[in-house]
């Protein structure tokens, strides 16, 4: 036994240096093992085998080991180089390295095998650069879109130039939409709404009366009484200054709300959030509810048909700027006679003596 | 047409024309020499010049070598009696002859003559159909005059076929029998006589016959056709041509090429002077696809069909990669010309495969005419050829005028550092693809469609295809080259040399196989090897296998190696052919399996039954297995001649099998597998550490542990092939220098192969002290 193990462990010190890498598995016969090591060592080695790898797992180690294999050159190894008496034999010819063949060739020859390419699939030829190069471009193209915005300088001054022109055209169209409200109330058209809105418009609702139950009371009996008139509907009135009118009616609820808010909260007691008309404390049952006034559901219903949608209006607000502004140039001219530029009422349809439906008309 | 009255008479002056050699009988020839030799003539000596004594006169006499001219050679090609034969030429003769002259090297015969006359070396370059390949030898014939120098004429082929059908061709032309002024010469067939002066071989036959006549002093004039191709046999054989034409300043060389990059030739051969002749080709026209192919099968088949149902009559030709390829996609475009010609009235269409293994009747079939309309006046038919890149340059189709190069080939390709050789689908290169669309203009302006981008074939097909030496196993050819008497083969002047790993590898290997000593010197073993047309490894295998009781046998496996595949398993009956397989089937492994076959041909053979119908019946190729039976009597003789003895051991020793399995292991000692783990069946290879499978064609069902293959492929997967069982223990008292434990990387081999020595050392030591 022992002179058989001898040659193993004498081959270990020799190759220490080039093994290190290579995994330690089956233990050098060198130390004898004991039945019970043994038996792990063959449990563990079992385990090993004993699991069968995927098919996907063994292609993969195969091709491993077969590129291990193709990128190791023979003679930088030297390992395999001072063992190989090819290499031993090659010397003795003269071989000290680079290529082979007289010294004509010397500088075309090869030094290197050929590689092996595996073609798996019926791909063309180019496919596979193409899609590369495809997405190499995608990515440089990307880059450049980005450098671009940011080099640009007219570009840049052109957004500025737009951003301008839009602002003024949003002024003037809500000149032109206050207008066209105005003179549409003193034509008379959609007279209720009008008349509601203006008033409501200058008779804010009174300060509330001292005190919270006065205060919820006072609020529920404001909220009624403008029930019938917050249910007018939106959509009676021209799309074109239906916006401004929508806005006003938003801006004034929210007022509202907010002035509520400020009402409770200087009354203390939970602070501002518990405050919030519709915050439910979940300690209060039904009868801290009444106790506290809050059965009557306080109902903040400015216009009630605030939440729809409505489409028309949504497709008139797409429009840009400029756009809404003619729409409702062309109303007041066709309702009213009115040219917005002109700032002046005309008598017949025709419009005599307005130079043109363009603001550079009037220039 | 001669203008040699008495020409009949030399009729009865069939042999012996070596006399005509010494010029000193020319006494009664004024008329053909046009000066009198009268006053050499020496009534005296009268019955030395027996011949000239019956007033013969040949065509050949007035001709002077290396100093002919057209006008000698046609006069004498003109004239009513073959010079060769002396026998009257024959109706069919003229007839040939009036197209040859039609050929484009006609033109050129005086300046190529010129040429070969003021040089030694000539590179010559024809295109393919420009007629070199059968004329360029024959305007040597009527130059040097072999009759004359009692020197040969030798022009190499790459293949076998090509070396046995342009003999053939050849032979017609001139009028004479094949294998007797014209043979040929390839491995295991050698079709030449003594009255021989013209002979096409293949470059590996030269190269064989060359080691044992270094000088190549049989012949006077060497050409090696197709140099283009670069085969591994024609590279060394330049290589040679190179070191031999220096000291025999008396050979000629021609190098011939289809190819216009004959400049690399020229610069070899010391800037030898060129000549090109134009083939007769016409204008071809080449098409891309705007975009690279997803599926190139897919795409060509639909090419084909684009072409039948839009272009005018012409034939295709589709490049595909290999026989499964190439079947399928034949299937497709049947099934597709069908439906073509039910719907839109389309011609018909004839679909033929070609491919190496194809039998030859089967290959013959391209040459067919295209089919005739389906009725008069209906729109023409024409026929599809989808071969591999065989019908690149060595077979010539006339009548194509479409090409269809989805720009792919199946090339060999050995890497050493994982000893792998396979085949390869890869792409081809720029030659290669502009060899391909040339077909296209063989009988008139043609196109060719090329399924990938311009770009593409710019930037990624490489310029030159590699040549063979650069991808394969140098095993063989370094055993040739220390036969041949090359001693330096680190600075040996090769065209292109191929990586110095390569080269380590082969020496290595040879060296294991104990035919090179340490020294890198041939041994006895070597020497004997290198007289077998063999691999190394099968030839030592065949040499030791006396040793094991076995030669016959050996002798019997190697031929059958040394032959395609004898099982035949065609795509609709691939489960009766495995039936029929499994009958000869030893479980031990394939090469049993092999020689059980074999063994039961010979059976039928023997017992009166038609051998065809047989392996017919029994899915086995008549084909392969008579060749291999050629192959065997030729080794045979081999044998004999070195003598090695031919034994076997009896058929009811329980050892018959053992013994061969152990003589396989004699020469592939370094292809041996061992299974990964028990429940397995991957396999890894000994020393070189790659995992393998044991290819599915194997009979080999149950998995051991240890197995010797014949060869390893790559494909997509790594397999080895043709394998049988053995023992690991054999390994070690067969080939105990590969084995030495010593050598091995620590791993799993080695582990099993020191408890495998442990326990030989225990079992000796056992009967060691059991015999005290």
């Amino acid at each position: 036994m022992s002179r058989a193990n001898q040659p193993d462990s004498d081959d270990d010190d020799d190759e220490d240096d080039y093994m290190k890498m290579t995994f330690a598995d089956a233990p050098a016969t060198t130390m004898p093992e004991t039945s019970l090591q043994r038996r792990q060592r063959e449990k563990r080695e079992a385990e090993i085998r004993g699991r069968v790898k995927s098919k996907a797992e063994l292609a993969a180690e195969e091709e491993a080991k077969r590129e291990t294999a193709l990128s190791k050159s023979l003679l930088a190894d030297p390992a395999v180089a001072k063992k190989s008496k090819g290499l031993a034999m090659m010397a003795k010819m003269g071989f000290t390295g680079g290529a082979l063949g007289s010294k004509d060739s010397a500088h075309t020859a090869r030094t290197e095998p050929i590689k092996i390419f595996v073609k798996d699939g019926r791909e063309g030829i180019g496919l596979e650069s193409e899609r590369k190069r495809k997405l190499r471009e995608a990515a440089e193209a990307a880059g450049e879109a980005a450098k671009k915005v940011k080099v640009d300088e007219s570009e840049y001054r052109e957004r500025m130039r737009r951003e301008r022109e839009e602002a003024r055209h949003e002024k003037q169209l809500h000149a032109a939409q206050k207008v066209a409200e105005m003179m549409d109330e003193e034509k008379g058209i959609a007279p209720s709404v009008v008349a509601h809105d203006t008033a409501e418009k200058q008779s804010p609702p009174p300060p509330p009366p001292p005190g919270d139950q006065d205060k919820t009371t006072g609020e529920a009996t404001s909220v009624d009484k403008k029930r019938p008139s917050s249910s007018r509907p939106l959509k009676s009135i021209p799309v074109i200054y239906r916006g401004l009118v929508r806005s006003r009616e938003e801006a004034e609820r929210n007022r509202r709300m907010r002035h509520d808010l400020e009402q409770s909260s200087s009354s203390g007691g939970g602070g501002l959030l518990a405050r919030l008309p519709t915050f439910e404390d979940p300690e209060e049952d039904a009868d801290d509810r009444k106790a506290l006034g809050k059965t009557a559901a306080i109902t903040y219903v400015t216009a009630d048909d605030l939440d729809d949608e409505d489409e028309e209006l949504n497709a008139f607000s797409a429009l840009d700027a400029a756009e809404k502004l003619r729409h409702v140039v062309l109303y007041l001219r066709e309702k009213h006679k009115y040219c917005f530029w002109c700032k002046f009422a005309y008598l017949d349809a025709e419009m005599d003596g307005c130079p043109g439906v363009e603001e550079e008309d009037h220039d | 047409m001669s203008d040699s009255p008495d020409h009949t008479k030399g009729v009865k002056r069939s042999s012996s024309m070596e006399d005509d050699g010494n010029g000193t009988k020319d006494s009664k020839r004024v008329k053909t020499n046009g000066k009198a030799k009268m006053d050499n003539y020496n009534p005296y000596l009268a019955h030395q010049y027996e011949d000239s004594q019956n007033d013969f006169q040949s065509p050949l006499d007035a001709l002077e070598r290396h100093k002919t001219t057209v006008k000698q050679a046609s006069k004498a090609e003109d004239s009513d009696l073959n010079p060769w034969t002396n026998q009257p030429h024959s109706q069919q003769y003229f007839k040939i002859l009036q197209t040859r002259r039609d050929l484009p090297v006609q033109k050129q015969r005086q300046e190529f003559l010129d040429m070969y006359h003021s040089s030694q070396i000539l590179v010559f370059v024809g295109e393919t159909g420009s007629g070199k390949t059968t004329q360029i030898p024959q305007y040597v014939l009527y130059d040097e005059l072999p009759h004359k120098t009692g020197k040969l004429i030798a022009c190499t082929q790459p293949r076998r076929v090509a070396a046995m059908s342009v003999a053939q061709r050849v032979a017609n032309e001139l009028d004479v029998e094949l294998g007797e002024e014209v043979g040929y010469s390839i491995r295991f067939e050698n079709k030449t006589g003594p009255k021989t002066l013209l002979k096409y071989m293949t470059d590996g036959q030269l190269l064989r016959e060359a080691m044992h006549d270094h000088e190549m002093s049989r012949y006077s004039c060497i050409i090696l056709d197709e140099a283009h191709e670069r085969t591994l046999a024609t590279d060394i054989l330049m290589a040679l041509l190179k070191q031999i034409a220096d000291r025999r300043k008396d050979l000629k060389i021609i190098v011939m090429s289809a190819t216009l990059d004959a400049q690399k030739f020229q610069t070899y051969f010391f800037g030898a002077p060129l000549l090109a002749v134009p083939g007769r080709t016409h204008p071809v026209e080449i098409f891309y696809t705007p975009e690279p192919e997803r599926d190139y099968v897919e795409a060509s088949v639909r090419t084909v069909l684009q072409i039948h149902a839009t272009e005018p009559e012409g034939d295709i030709l589709l490049f595909l990669t290999g026989e499964e390829e190439i079947e399928d996609a034949c299937r497709r475009i049947n099934l597709e010309v069908d439906d073509m010609i039910r719907e839109s009235d389309a011609g018909p269409m004839k679909v033929y495969p070609l491919y190496g293994t194809l039998p030859p009747a089967q290959q013959q079939r391209i040459f067919d005419k295209a089919p005739e309309p389906l009725r008069k006046g209906g729109r023409p038919g024409r026929k599809c050829i989808v071969a591999t890149n065989i019908a690149e340059t060595s077979l010539t189709i006339d009548g194509i005028v479409y090409v269809v190069d989805p720009g792919f080939s199946k090339q060999k390709i050995y890497n050493p550092r994982s000893r792998v050789e396979s085949l390869l689908v890869s792409p081809i290169s720029k030659a290669s693809a502009q060899q391909r669309a040339g077909r296209a203009g063989r009988t008139r302006p043609g196109k060719c469609f090329r399924l990938y981008t311009e770009k593409a074939f710019k930037k990624e097909l490489i310029e030159q295809t590699y040549p063979e030496i650069l991808r394969s196993n140098l095993a063989n050819t370094v055993l040739e080259l220390k036969k041949l008497g090359v001693e330096d083969l680190v600075h040996f002047d090769l065209m292109d040399p191929p990586a110095p790993e390569t080269m380590m590898r082969a020496l290595e290997e040879l060296n294991y196989l104990a035919c090179l000593d340490d020294d890198g010197e041939l041994t006895r073993l070597g020497s004997l090897a290198s007289e077998f047309p063999l691999d190394p490894a099968l030839a030592v295998m065949l040499i030791s296998s006396p040793e094991f009781y076995c030669s016959n046998e050996m002798l019997s496996i190697t031929s059958l190696l040394s032959v395609p595949q004898i099982f035949v398993r065609p795509n609709n009956a691939r489960k009766r052919a495995d039936e029929m397989k499994q009958q000869f089937a030893h479980p031990d492994g394939d090469h049993l399996t092999l020689l059980n076959a074999y063994h039961a041909f010979k059976g039928a053979e023997q017992s009166g039954q038609d051998a065809k119908q047989w392996c017919h019946e029994h899915f086995l190729s008549f084909r392969h297995l008579s060749s291999a039976d050629n192959v065997r009597a030729q080794l045979r003789r081999i044998m004999e001649t070195h003598d090695i003895e031919l034994v076997s051991t009896p058929f009811q020793d329980k050892n018959y099998y053992t013994n061969i399995r152990r003589a396989l292991l004699a020469g592939f000692f370094m292809q041996v597998a061992m299974r990964e783990s028990s429940n397995s069946k991957v396999y890894k290879t000994v020393k070189d550490d790659q995992l393998v499978m044991i290819h599915p064609s194997t009979v080999v069902s149950s998995p051991y542990d240890w197995v010797v293959y014949n060869e390893f492929v790559l494909t997509t997967k790594q397999y080895v092939r043709t394998v049988t069982n053995i023992r690991p223990e054999w390994l070690l008292e067969i080939a105990p220098v590969y084995y030495d434990v010593d050598t091995f990387e620590k791993g799993e081999i080695k582990s099993a192969l020191t408890r495998v020595t442990e326990k030989v050392k225990r079992r000796q030591t056992l009967k060691g002290n059991s015999g005290r």
